[in-house]
C-alpha cells in the first residue's frame, strides 16, 4: 500500500489541507481497476467512516496482498476543513465541491481542489463516490445512478443493496463527479448513505459489505462474499411520496426498511406548542420505507417519507 | 398598490414563512397592459435588490398617475435567509437560483421558487437584481446568456448599467431563475452590482434611473421625465481577464474598484500577518476598467481577486 498525496491547499490560518489516497496495487495488470471517494462534503460521517474502514480492510484483512487483483484508490477525505468544524460545505464561500466537476485548474479555490482530485482518480474502470443525500432525509443504502446515457445498471446490481436508483439527470447534476466521472470513462457509481450525525454499525456495515461485494464481483479482489439483495432498480414511478399537509415535530413510528400496507400509520406531527397530535401519517399504499425525513421540526408540505411501492 | 401573498408556508413553531408581492398599476384599469416584474432577495446575503425597490416604490407611489403599464416588485425572495445572513435557503443549504424551476411536489426551497416562477410568468419583462456576494465588489452590469441575447439585449442597453456580460449557453445555468423566465417567453435580465450585506446607495439610484428610463421606453410609465441611460460596454468588444489568488493569505488592495489601470498595475498584496511577510503581489495582466474587485480579504489559492474588462490581444 503506498500513501499518496492527492492535493494540497495551504492556509492563512490553519494548518494546510492535504489530502491522501491510498493506492494498493494490484497483482494483476489486465484485472478492473477502481477509485473510491469518501467525504466530499462535511457532515458525511459514514462515507468518512465506510471509507476509512475499507482501507483498514484492504490492509488488514486480505491475507495476501496477490489477492488484490486490481489497483484500488481509496480517498476517505477531501475537505477536512468543513469535517472538522461541521460546516457542510467549503467553509470559506459555501461552495458544494460537488457541483465543481470536471474541476479548472486556473479557477476558484474549490473548482482547482476538484480538478486536481479528478486528475487523480481518471482512468480507473470503476468510480465509488459514497454520498449522504442532499435533502433533508435519511435511507437505506443504495446505488443512485444518473440517467446519463453512460450508467452501467448491470454493475451497480453488484453492490447487492436493497435498490439501484435510476435517477432523472437534472441540469444542475452535470457539473457533479458521477456524471463527469462517466463523461470521461469510467463506470461511476454514488453509493447513497443513511445520513447520521453518529455511527450505526449495523447500516455502517452494510455499506462496507456492499462495497466489499462490488470489488470481489467485478474480480478487483479475490474474496469470498456472502451475497446481497438481488437489487431492484428504481425510477422515479416507483416511488411513492408522501407529505406532511401540517409543519411541527416529526416523529416517525415506523423505521426505514419496513414493509408497510396501505393506510397504516408510518407518523405523526406532533403540535409544537400544545402537544396535540395534528396530523397522522399514513402510507398511500403498500410499499417498503426507503427515506424519511431526518430533523425533529417539519416544515409544512415536507417529504416525511419516500415509499417504494410494492404488491 | 397592491400587496399580494404569492405564497406561504406554516414553520414547525409559531411563524409563517411568507414571500410577498406589490402591485403597482394605473388607477384606472385598461386590457393588454405591459407587465415588468422585479425580484431580489434570491440570495439572502444580497440587499442591494431591497434598496433599488425601496426607492422604486417610493417613486411610484409619488407618481403613480403616471403608470401605465403594471409593476409587479418581489424585494424578497429568500426571506428567512435575507433575515439570518444566509445565502442559501436556511436549513436546507440550497441555493434557491439553482433550484429553478422547482415544483408544487418539492420540498420547501422548491415550492418558493416555483410559487415565483407561476407567479412572475406572463411578464412581459423581469430583471433579477443581485449584488455579487459578500467577497466581491461588482460596477452595475447586466448579465445575457448568449442564448436569449437577441431579445434582452436591447432591454440591457437601456438599464443605465456600466456593463453588458454576454455569456454562453451553460447547462447547470439552466436551473436559475432567468433561464426558466427567458424559456417561459418572459424577458429577464439579470442585473449584478455593489457586493453582499451591504448597500451601495449611488448604485440603487443609478439602477433605480435605469428601470424608470426601460418602463418609459415600453410605455409602462408615461412621462416628459429624462431619466438617465449611460452608453454600457459590451464584453463582446473586449476581453474579460480573471485574476485569482496564486496563495492563500490575507489581501491588501492597492486600487480602487472601477479604476480605470494600465497594464502590470499594481493591484494589491497577499500578506501574512503572522510574520510580517508580503507572500505574492499582484499585478495587471492587461489595462482596463477594474470592475471586479475582492472586497472580502481572507483568501484561498483560487480565491477571486479581481477581474478586468480590457482589449483582446492582451489576453495572456
Amino acid at each position: 500500500m503506498k500513501k499518496i498525496e492527492i492535493l494540497r491547499i495551504n492556509s492563512l490560518n490553519r494548518a494546510p489541507l492535504i489530502v491522501e489516497g491510498y493506492l494498493f496495487e494490484g497483482s494483476n495488470p489486465d484485472a478492473p481497476t477502481v477509485a473510491i471517494v469518501g467525504a466530499m462534503e462535511g457532515k458525511t460521517i459514514l462515507p468518512l467512516y465506510t471509507a476509512s474502514k475499507l482501507v483498514d480492510f484492504l490492509k488488514n484483512s486480505i491475507s495476501e496482498s496477490k489477492n488484490i487483483l486490481g489497483n484500488i484508490l481509496v480517498i476517505p477525505s477531501i475537505n477536512h476543513y468543513a469535517l472538522n468544524i461541521n460546516e457542510r460545505f467549503w467553509p470559506l464561500d459555501k461552495t458544494n465541491l460537488n457541483t465543481m466537476f470536471p474541476g479548472y485548474a486556473e479557477g476558484e479555490t474549490t473548482q482547482r481542489i476538484a480538478k486536481r482530485l479528478f486528475d487523480a482518480i481518471s482512468g480507473y474502470t470503476h468510480g465509488i463516490i459514497l454520498e449522504n443525500r442532499e435533502d433533508l432525509s435519511t435511507c437505506f443504502p443504495y446505488v443512485r445512478l444518473f440517467q446519463s446515457g453512460y450508467e452501467d445498471i448491470k454493475n451497480a446490481k453488484k453492490f447487492g443493496y436493497k435498490i439501484v436508483h435510476h435517477k432523472e439527470l437534472r441540469p444542475t447534476d452535470t457539473v457533479s463527479l458521477q456524471y463527469n466521472w462517466q463523461l470521461w470513462g469510467t463506470k461511476a457509481y454514488s453509493v447513497m448513505c443513511p445520513n447520521e450525525t453518529q455511527i450505526d454499525m449495523n447500516s455502517s456495515n452494510e455499506v462496507l459489505e456492499g462495497i466489499i461485494s462490488f470489488l470481489s464481483k467485478n474480480k478487483i479482489i479475490k474474496y469470498k462474499v456472502l451475497n446481497g439483495f438481488e437489487s431492484t432498480v428504481v425510477t422515479k414511478e416507483d416511488i411513492e411520496i408522501v407529505k406532511t399537509p401540517k409543519s411541527g415535530i416529526f416523529i416517525p413510528t415506523k423505521q426505514i426498511g419496513s414493509h408497510v400496507i396501505k393506510d397504516e400509520t408510518i407518523g405523526k406531527i406532533i403540535h409544537a406548542i400544545e402537544g396535540e397530535v395534528i396530523h397522522k401519517i399514513v402510507a398511500p399504499s403498500n410499499g417498503v420505507i426507503a427515506c424519511h425525513y431526518k430533523n425533529g421540526l417539519i416544515f409544512e408540505n415536507a417529504v416525511s417519507f419516500r415509499i417504494i411501492k410494492s404488491g | 398598490m397592491q400587496i399580494t401573498e404569492i405564497f406561504s408556508s406554516q414553520l414547525p413553531v409559531g411563524e409563517t414563512l411568507s414571500i410577498k408581492r406589490s402591485r403597482f398599476e394605473p388607477t384606472h384599469k385598461k386590457d393588454n397592459l405591459k407587465r415588468i416584474s422585479i425580484v431580489s432577495g434570491t440570495h439572502g446575503d444580497e440587499l442591494e435588490g431591497q434598496y433599488v425597490i425601496y426607492l422604486l416604490s417610493s417613486w411610484l407611489n409619488k407618481n403613480s398617475s403616471l403608470i401605465n403599464g403594471i409593476i409587479d416588485l418581489y424585494p424578497a425572495v429568500n426571506a428567512l435567509g435575507i433575515d439570518s445572513i444566509t445565502r442559501g435557503f436556511p436549513l436546507y443549504e440550497v441555493d434557491l437560483n439553482r433550484a429553478f424551476p422547482g415544483g408544487k411536489e418539492e420540498y420547501l426551497p422548491g415550492q418558493v421558487v416555483y410559487a415565483l416562477a407561476q407567479d412572475v410568468k406572463g411578464s412581459d419583462i423581469a430583471i433579477d437584481i443581485h449584488s455579487s456576494n459578500i467577497f466581491l465588489r461588482e460596477i452595475p452590469q447586466i448579465r445575457i446568456n448568449k442564448e436569449f441575447s437577441e431579445f434582452t439585449l436591447p432591454h440591457a442597453k437601456e438599464l443605465n448599467c456600466d456593463f453588458i456580460w454576454i455569456h454562453d449557453a451553460v447547462t447547470v445555468l439552466e436551473a436559475t431563475f432567468s433561464h426558466t423566465l427567458n424559456q417561459m417567453g418572459t424577458r429577464t435580465l439579470v442585473v449584478e452590482m455593489g457586493v453582499g450585506m451591504r448597500l451601495t446607495k449611488e448604485y440603487g439610484v443609478q439602477l433605480l434611473n435605469g428601470i424608470l428610463n426601460l418602463m418609459k421606453k415600453e410605455g409602462i410609465i408615461t412621462t416628459d421625465e429624462k431619466f438617465e441611460s449611460r452608453e454600457p460596454f459590451l464584453s463582446e468588444i473586449g476581453e474579460v481577464f480573471y485574476i485569482n489568488a496564486p496563495t492563500s493569505g490575507l489581501f491588501v488592495p492597492e486600487l480602487n474598484h472601477c479604476e480605470v489601470i494600465t497594464k502590470n498595475a499594481k493591484i494589491g498584496t497577499i500578506v501574512n500577518p503572522l510574520d510580517g511577510a508580503i507572500l505574492e503581489t499582484i499585478y495587471a495582466p492587461s489595462g482596463g476598467i477594474l470592475f471586479t474587485l475582492r472586497e472580502y480579504p481572507i483568501v484561498y489559492e483560487g480565491s477571486l481577486l479581481a477581474r478586468i474588462f480590457g482589449n483582446t490581444d492582451e489576453k495572456n
